[in-house]
């Protein structure tokens, strides 16, 4: 049987002495985009360091398609998984076609030039994030957006198995939301990506995600279809708003989030 | 195209600086007719031997160390920058050159006469120290780091002075003139020890590149492109140190060049270090080559330490970047 894409059991990890993850554990599978909603505060963004072995685990494993991530070369990591950070800020001044190509630095040798296979990877990446007009400008002069489609770019430059994304609609206006999600699902559909997206856009992670997974307190609370997931009990207590109901996008059907007062 | 033409400008320039170093002193070696009777080694009048006597033996090693240690000092500025994410990082503000300082002049001090030595324990201590504040996360996150350097460069400056003052006044003289960057009196041995350690530095740096270009991004990006983050942050600490301490026991501490070099590097050919390396080293050593040059014809009769020379260039170059940034 082939193993999961990616596979977290019992996860625990944190900073100092405390825990900010208390024993998370669910499996994301080949061409499935699992969405990684809750609160500030709530241990998402850590969740992605412990996945990525930047955060040495304190308890449990972390597989990625079946091999264990600690035991994992960091190039040989970078060629499985791939990540955009939720934030980074760029001192020096890289072109935006520069810095998608370093994305492929697993890919290459030491001494090795860029050949035409990563050219390309590059290529459609910057078509993908829809930044091939930007490609010659310098990253220090994109807007927060463009920088943030610049990041989307450079990990899909990676062309892993595995992508996982932090916030990457966050700065972005609501048509390239909308099209970095149609992409994210289309790279899951015809490429069998498996996609890990954490998300404050509870709409776009229930319309786009196949399955949703809700953070509490670094536990976690609710995984299953976003219909299963997103009920008004969840969503009032995980979020601590009264206001916050449960519904259906009147266009698509799919399982919505609505103020109701 | 663009980077390749102004990578070619930057070494003509370089190459010019280093010739005009060549022939202008107080033995004028400008006469393109004595130059060649020098080169060709014909027709020897004491006239053209005391000529060759002060290219081969003075002026030649003075600029080849010149050069070199301008070439150090830029990588050693180029490695930090990159490390710490932080244009101002270079080894003098970090406390590499420092930490050189201070175990140079403790070994004279002790009735050494061989500074090399000492002067690597001092700088890689700092580096260590700095290193090792991070892994204790007293000094997690890079500004912290950078903050560390700085104090640790104090401190070891505070030793360096209180030791001077306990040399005779004829010592403390000549090594404070030593401490203040000179290429007085120096000669082959010097450059033996420093050329090579200028192009193992280029080396090392060419085949980094682009690894560095992803250290530069952060750490945690770095770690997500494969890049092992922890491993390539010891070893460009290690060398940039090893730089500066080779510097600082061949010349004593010159300050500014290893701010001022991978600064214009990068405004001219980009941050790339595949092209900002060799454009820093040749800007390195066109900065370190004039301002020697500077410091021994600027007062007639007597010698100027060269770190004056760069201080003061390095002020001009911080007034003209706040004037461009208004």
């Amino acid at each position: 049987m082939k193993p999961p894409a990616l596979s977290a059991k019992d996860v625990r990890a944190g900073y100092g002495d405390a825990d900010v993850l208390r024993g998370i554990s669910f499996e994301l599978q080949g061409g499935e985009v699992l969405g990684v909603i809750g609160p500030n505060g709530c241990g998402k963004s850590t969740l992605l360091r412990a996945l990525t072995g930047l955060l040495p685990l304190r308890g449990g494993n972390v597989t990625i398609g079946g091999r264990d991530v600690p035991s994992l070369g960091s190039r040989e990591r970078a060629r499985l998984c791939a990540v955009q950070p939720q934030s980074e800020a760029p001192v020096f001044d890289y072109d935006v076609r520069r810095f998608v190509l370093l994305g492929r630095h697993a890919h290459r040798s030491l001494l090795g030039w860029a050949g035409p296979s990563d050219m390309t990877a590059a290529e459609n990446a910057l078509a993908c994030a829809d930044l091939r007009e930007l490609a010659d400008r310098s990253v220090r002069e994109l807007s927060a957006g463009e920088w943030q489609r610049a990041l989307l770019a450079r990990a899909l430059a990676q062309e892993t198995p595995v992508l996982m994304l932090d916030e990457p609609v966050a700065h972005l206006d609501p048509g390239h939301r909308h099209d970095v999600h149609v992409l994210l699902r289309d790279l899951a559909r015809k490429q069998g990506k498996a996609i890990l997206c954490v998300s404050h856009d509870l709409n776009l992670a229930a319309e786009f995600s196949d399955r949703l997974m809700i953070i509490e307190g670094g536990a976690v609370r609710a995984l299953g279809t976003p219909e299963e997931v997103l009920s008004d009990k969840n969503l009032q207590e995980v979020f601590r708003c009264q206001s916050l109901k449960a519904g259906k996008n009147p266009y698509t059907g799919r399982a919505g989030v609505f103020f109701a007062s | 195209m663009k980077t390749f033409f102004r990578l070619t400008l930057l070494g003509g320039c370089a190459a010019a600086i280093v010739a005009a170093a060549l022939c202008i002193g107080p033995t004028d070696l400008l006469d393109a007719r004595k130059l060649g009777e020098l080169i060709a080694g014909a027709h020897r009048t004491p006239e053209l031997e005391r000529a060759a006597l002060v290219l081969w033996e003075l002026r030649l090693p003075r600029v080849l160390l010149a050069a070199a240690a301008g070439v150090n000092l830029a990588l050693a500025g180029l490695l930090l920058q990159s490390v710490f994410r932080n244009p101002l990082a270079e080894p003098y503000l970090l406390g590499l050159s420092s930490g050189g300082a201070l175990g140079a002049v403790a070994a004279l001090a002790a009735g050494a006469t061989a500074t090399v030595w000492p002067a690597l324990a001092g700088s890689l201590a700092v580096a260590a120290v700095v290193l090792l504040l991070c892994r204790r996360r007293i000094a997690a996150d890079l500004p912290s780091l950078l903050l560390a350097g700085v104090a640790l460069g104090a401190l070891a400056q505070a030793f360096t002075t209180a030791i001077i003052l306990r040399f005779d006044p004829g010592a403390m003289r000549s090594v404070l003139f030593w401490l203040m960057g000179s290429f007085a009196g120096r000669g082959w041995p010097e450059v033996w020890m420093l050329v090579p350690a200028a192009l193992v530095g280029c080396v090392l740096v060419m085949l980094l590149h682009r690894p560095l270009d992803i250290l530069a991004l952060g750490g945690e990006s770095a770690h997500h492109l494969g890049v092992r983050v922890r491993a390539l942050q010891i070893g460009a600490m290690v060398l940039a140190a090893i730089l500066a301490a080779l510097t600082v026991a061949a010349c004593g501490t010159i300050g500014f060049v290893g701010l001022m070099a991978p600064h214009l590097a990068r405004r001219l050919v980009g941050s790339g270090h595949a092209v900002a390396a060799p454009a820093a080293a040749m800007i390195g050593a066109g900065l370190t080559v004039i301002s020697d040059l500077v410091a021994r014809t600027l007062l007639a009769g007597t010698e100027l330490p060269v770190g004056v020379v760069t201080g003061a260039l390095g002020c001009v170059f911080f007034l003209a970047l706040l004037l461009r940034k208004r």
